[in-house]
């Protein structure tokens, strides 16, 4: 410790500096007042986020609460009918079917994907890797590939008739598997193409959360006899968490409005994503709802339905996120 | 830090906010179609909308050169679906096109609000429909008459077959005998056990698009009666028709292959099945899969004779900017003899009636199909097809019972029960 020691004096100095001094000169009062401009401009800076957001996602949003209540053809009547789209929904067995998918695909997806990711940002930063650099940026390439392209390979990787993992079967005598057309299997296939493409992004932000951590507390901590292991559970894991939490949230709601991925898994399954709904999302229930049946009021319940969802599991994977901190 | 914290279950319903598309949609237009001329300049630009594969752009091309002063726009949308989710937006609140395609299983939910198109009727006279066939001019017409649509043109139906397998399995080959041999759907499960014991391989594809979208179609009423009330349930000519599908999986010979699934295109191509559903505007599709089987495949009519898949109609949206121009297109390239002609240069099947009957149309073949009478048995098969009523969920009622035939296809319903979970998906599409 003795590299970080600093004379009294420089200690002074610092503490003059973060205060502002003692006596710390305030420019006049009257100048604040005049410059109202000068009060405003922020504000200003910031507005056309705000308007932009209050037109086309403020606005969108209370008006889908809105048309809700309604049985509304967007080509014809529009009849309000309070509350008899949610009662309807929650009658519905399609939904709640499309709400198991959705939580099986989410499950299934994100949390080996952010464990192992966390793993490899972990090496990444400690192994003394060659290209280190190069790694880093190949983990961005599935990240910045577009969805359609990433859904139309994995497809063929899982295809039925002449799928990679089908001919491999098939090479070692085993009956080659429909994935698609069972549940579990059409969500491992979806998982499969949701961890692809957001696990290099998620080491990323995981491999920048450790390189702010400083070395000196490693190298306390191993002075002071922990394993890399206790280590990694007692010192990497609490100084990442707020990145972990922005993760898990992302990651939430991301998951949990999962539409293109089973949209294009099977494009003969259309809007159900297979006969049986064995992958339909909500998303893809909202737009098959809306957009396939023009039931626009019947859509908007279920887009509520769905924002309300999302909002309940990123408060609960919140809370559960912070309040890890309380056990240490 | 703490306070950082302290604001995220905010931000979070911000970003939730945020990243949750809501559907929006304005009030929709009323208002009929207008009276007398329609306004506008004829030779002004007509904006057209169409689907993607059909090939517009023949059309476009040959109205241009008998109207060399007007001008068409021609955007191809997407599909057919995604052509008519476009129309929707734009009859809902945005600019709409002056001419616009609509595929037939799309219509009925622009036919029940008739108000948004142009009653053609005021621009083409009472009798506006009349040069086309009944049924395809009835599926455009609003409940006070309002023709919305002039039919452009219709999928007659048969059934393609594999001459080569058929011989080897010691069938007939000859495409009136085979017509013979399968004229009823017993006779057809019947010939396809005789197929599968020979050769060991499926007779059909699947079940669900070539033999239930053929038999659901050879009904007196479909999913609705004729005034208007839901009845598939409880209709025996709809439940027959699953039933025949049903009988057909069990039978075991089907390959279980969905139509444009990844395995169809190769099928076809290599013998997995010897029979394929085939409405007019897929043999060109059968051409691209399997080019080596030239001459393999036969045409014949298909048990039970009649049916449709398919086919379009042309519209002008209430809204249109230029009708005139819109209408001019339409006299111009939709009478019987420019649907006749369009037909020889491009094969689309026409749907009026003279030019069904025409000797260009029933004397057409193709040596892909071994010259089978392809015009003949197409023109047949739409010329008997009898009518019923379409309604709002028509679509809705048939992808439900479809999906429940594809599931029992993929052994996740036994066929049992194949019907009643069909009539219950159908049930929760129409909010009961």
């Amino acid at each position: 410790m003795t590299t970080t020691a600093t004379t009294p004096a420089a200690t002074t100095t610092m503490a003059i500096i973060t205060r502002g001094g003692p006596k710390g000169r305030r420019p006049p009062a009257r100048r604040i007042r005049s410059s109202w401009a000068e009060r405003v401009a922020p504000y200003a800076y910031i507005a056309p986020f705000f308007v932009i957001f209050a037109i086309f996602g403020l606005f969108p949003l209370l008006f889908t609460f809105y048309v809700a209540l309604f049985d509304w053809n967007p080509i014809g009547d529009q009849v309000f009918v309070g509350f008899a789209n949610f009662e309807r929904l929650f009658a519905d067995a399609r939904f709640w079917n499309a709400f198991v998918n959705t939580f099986g695909i989410f499950l299934i997806s994100t949390i080996p994907q952010l464990a192992l990711a966390l793993l490899l940002a972990h090496l990444l930063n400690h192994a003394r890797l060659k290209y280190a650099n190069f790694f880093r940026m190949a983990l961005l390439v599935p990240y910045i590939t577009s969805v359609a392209a990433t859904a139309i390979v994995f497809a063929q990787i899982f295809d039925r008739n002449f799928g990679l993992i089908n001919w491999v079967l098939g090479i070692f005598g085993l009956p080659s598997v429909n994935f698609l057309a069972s549940q579990v299997g059409s969500w491992v296939v979806i998982s499969a193409m949701v961890m692809w493409r957001w696990f290099g992004y998620n080491t990323l932000l995981y491999l920048a959360g450790l390189q702010a951590i400083p070395r000196e507390i490693y190298e306390a901590a191993s002075v002071d006899g922990a394993s890399s292991r206790q280590q990694f559970f007692h010192l990497t894991i609490p100084a990442l968490r707020p990145i972990i939490i922005f993760t898990v949230i992302m990651s939430t709601i991301g998951g949990l409005q999962i539409f293109t991925e089973p949209l294009l898994v099977a494009p003969e399954a259309g809007l159900t994503c297979g006969a049986a709904r064995q992958c339909q999302t909500l998303s893809l229930f909202l737009y098959e709802q809306g957009f396939g049946q023009f039931d626009f009021g019947y859509g908007s319940a279920i887009g509520v339905a769905l924002f309300v969802i999302v909002v309940v599991a990123a408060l609960i994977n919140f809370f559960l996120s912070t309040r890890t901190r309380g056990e240490r | 830090m703490k306070k950082r914290l302290a604001f995220a279950p905010l931000a979070l319903i911000g970003a939730v906010a945020l990243a949750i598309t809501g559907c929006t949609g304005g009030s929709g237009s009323a208002g009929g179609g207008a009276g007398g001329e329609p306004k506008g300049d004829p030779n002004a630009e007509v904006e057209f909308w169409s689907f993607t594969g059909i090939n517009q752009k023949d059309g476009v091309d040959k109205y241009l050169e008998l109207k060399p002063d007007a001008k068409v726009k021609l955007s191809e949308v997407g599909s057919t679906t995604e052509t008519a989710t476009a129309l929707t937006a734009a009859l809902a609140g945005g600019k709409v096109p002056d001419l616009v395609m609509i595929q037939n299983d799309d219509l009925p939910k622009f036919v029940e609000n008739p108000g948004n198109f142009v009653d053609l009727r005021t621009l083409g006279g009472d009798d506006v429909g009349e040069p086309y066939l009944d049924w395809a001019v009835n599926a455009a017409t609003g409940e006070n008459g309002e023709v919305i649509g002039i039919p452009t043109d219709v999928g007659g139906l048969s059934f393609a077959y594999r001459a080569d397998l058929f011989e080897a399995a010691g069938l007939p080959t000859d495409p009136d005998e085979v017509a013979e041999a399968w004229s009823t759907w017993d006779k057809f499960i019947e010939m396809g056990e005789k197929y599968t014991e020979a050769t060991g391989e499926p007779f059909v594809d699947n079940v669900e698009t070539t033999v239930f979208f053929a038999t659901v179609n050879q009904v007196s009423e479909k999913y609705y009666s004729d005034d208007g009330e839901v009845i598939f349930e409880s209709n025996p000519e709809v439940k027959d028709a699953f039933q025949v599908a049903v009988d057909t999986y069990d039978a075991g010979i089907s390959a279980g292959i969905a139509a444009w699934s990844s395995g169809w295109a190769p099928g076809k191509a290599n013998g997995s099945f010897a029979v394929t559903t085939a409405p007019s505007w897929i043999l060109q599709g059968l051409k691209t899969d399997a080019p080596d089987t030239e001459g393999l495949w036969r045409v014949a009519t298909l048990p039970e004779g009649a049916g449709n898949w398919g086919g379009s109609v042309i519209a002008i949206p209430a809204r249109a900017e230029n009708p005139a121009g819109a209408w001019q297109y339409i006299e111009t390239m939709m009478s019987p003899d420019a649907q006749l002609e369009h037909f020889t240069e491009t094969g689309t099947f026409p749907a009026a009636e003279t030019a069904l009957e025409s000797e260009e149309v029933t004397s057409y073949t193709d040596p892909f199909f071994g010259d089978s009478k392809i015009g003949e048995v197409m023109a047949q098969s739409v010329l008997g097809f009898s009518e019923f009523y379409n309604g709002p969920d028509t679509s809705a009622i048939g992808g439900a019972l479809l999906n429940a035939l594809v599931d029992m296809e993929a052994g996740n319903t036994a066929p049992e029960d194949a019907w009643k979970t069909g009539v219950d998906s159908a049930n929760a599409a129409l909010g009961g």
